[in-house]
């Protein structure tokens, strides 16, 4: 049985998410000992010298996005996330968003795990200790959301009902958004995966989560490398006083792409 | 009991036959009240007296059995009274939210929702209801010890009450994670209006609510709902 790692990254205006998927590939690899492939529509060949096999697909947008850490709109190119399964050439497979930092061994053991199909349920911001109570539901009747940034499968039935149920969601998007009560008209992986694990769940919402959570930075944190593994963040807090913190070995979410491609660009 | 609250009661027994077509169920109607129709929540106390079983589930009538309970039996056989604590979102969720509950936790009184009212023939029961008879026929005097701004008391304040007087731990199991009540008020889920069924998506047979499916004693609050 193969094992190996994806990483879809298509470059928009602003974010060169091929050279962070290159960055994290070297991570998955040191970290994890496992292959890595990216899909992307890059062919600088030169950016993808660090996948095992790079997998050509047209960047799929589901819209624009305003990121907070550039202050403009930005094209998102989202949408092609739900045809990895048939895209991937392994048969189990840890897909990873290119902004998921890999800084430990710890998805080893969701490798090792016996389940079809894992992701993550709760956010957790790192500043805080406490869940993204607000980005862990989504609609206007509090969806529980279930995290498409770090997702493993096997090639097995329930992947498949997962993944074709997401590409059901994608397809008929606005009936799924007046469904369920998403006043974004961006479509949204995120919530495509929560739908398709409430269909294949029968909807009972009984799902296999990753038993830990998606420890998230927010885009208005600034973030830096004190050394290889070792991270640095400034943030202001609730009562707005200055923080920092160090931490090391964590695997975690940064969701501000212009600090993290200023780490990669500067490693320390 | 109205005839809305037959009508709901009639539906309650229709989703439990539903999953146990052989189940012992009465629907007590004020015609059937051995003490006569007192008024209301006062009559509660009387279901001890109506019961024509041993053992007892007593279920509020705008509910909806939405899967087999019969393990319920087994959790509550090795009790004499088993009042409900708790309760629960369509998600599945322990609700939060004390809006509904204040006067609960202003007095420090166990969290019971009597929509789930276990006994047995037993003294524990029979103190239990006679209790709670008199909090309900006494209440000018009892009011006296406590924090409740309306004039007539709630059964599950009422059911606190005796809760708390007889020991909770005899009453209530509160590490119990079932069974709860699905509570469809405003506030819990989060609607608009209270009139949740117009404002969710919602199946019948089996009930789901924004497509997720329901489990356990669904409390749709909604009278006329299913009429």
């Amino acid at each position: 049985m193969t094992t190996g790692a994806v990483i879809l990254a298509f470059n928009n205006e602003e974010t060169d998410y091929v050279t962070m998927a290159a960055w994290g590939a070297r991570n998955i690899r040191r970290h994890l000992g496992i292959p890595t492939s990216i899909i992307t529509d890059c062919v600088d060949t030169d950016k993808l010298v660090d996948f095992d096999h790079v997998i050509s697909a047209n960047a799929q947008t589901g819209g624009t996005r305003y990121f907070e850490d550039y202050d403009r709109t930005v094209t998102w190119h989202n949408a092609g996330r739900t045809d990895v399964y048939n895209l991937t050439p392994y048969d189990q497979t840890l897909v990873l968003d290119a902004d998921y930092v890999v800084a430990c061994d710890d998805l080893k053991r969701v490798l090792n795990a016996t389940q079809d199909f894992m992701c993550h349920r709760y956010a957790l911001d790192l500043t805080t200790g406490y869940q993204l109570d607000n980005l862990n539901k989504f609609g206007d009747y509090n969806f529980p959301m279930w995290w498409a940034t770090v997702m493993m499968f096997r090639r097995s039935n329930t992947a498949r009902y997962i993944f074709d149920s997401m590409q059901m969601v994608r397809a008929n998007w606005q009936h799924y958004r007046d469904l369920y009560g998403i006043r974004q008209s961006n479509y949204r992986n995120d919530y495509a995966l929560s739908i398709a694990l409430g269909i294949v769940s029968g909807h009972t919402l009984q799902v296999d989560n990753i038993p830990w959570p998606l420890y998230s930075l927010l885009p208005s944190v600034q973030l830096s490398n004190v050394h290889e593994d070792s991270y640095q963040i400034q943030y202001t807090d609730s009562q707005n006083k200055l923080k920092q913190m160090t931490f090391s070995g964590l695997d975690f979410h940064a969701m501000g792409k212009k600090h993290l491609e200023a780490v990669i660009a500067n490693p320390s | 009991m109205g005839a809305v609250y037959e009508t709901c009661a009639q539906h309650l027994a229709d989703s439990i036959r539903q999953f146990h077509p052989d189940a012992n169920i009465t629907v007590v109607t004020q015609d059937l009240l051995p003490h006569g129709d007192q008024g209301g929540y006062v009559n509660d106390w009387q279901m001890f007296v109506a019961s024509p079983y041993r053992q007892t589930i007593k279920l509020e009538a705008d509910m909806l059995i939405a899967s087999p309970i019969d393990h319920w039996w087994t959790m509550f056989e090795h009790r004499d009274v088993f009042v409900s604590t708790g309760c629960r979102d369509f998600y599945d969720q322990p609700v939060t939210t004390r809006r509904y509950r204040k006067f609960i936790d202003d007095n420090q009184l166990p969290d019971v929702y009597n929509a789930i009212t276990y006994w047995r023939l037993s003294s524990t029961a029979r103190d239990f209801f006679n209790l709670v008879r008199s909090i309900f026929e006494n209440w000018d005097e009892y009011k006296q010890l406590v924090k409740f701004p309306e004039d007539t008391p709630s059964t599950d304040f009422v059911y606190a009450m005796a809760a708390q007087i007889m020991g909770p731990e005899l009453i209530t199991m509160p590490f119990a994670s079932y069974p709860r009540i699905v509570h469809m008020k405003r506030y819990i889920i989060g609607t608009q209006t209270e009139n949740w069924t117009q404002e969710l998506v919602w199946e019948q047979d089996p009930l789901r609510v924004q497509t997720v499916a329901q489990w356990g004693a669904f409390h749709y609050n909604i009278k006329d709902w299913l009429s």
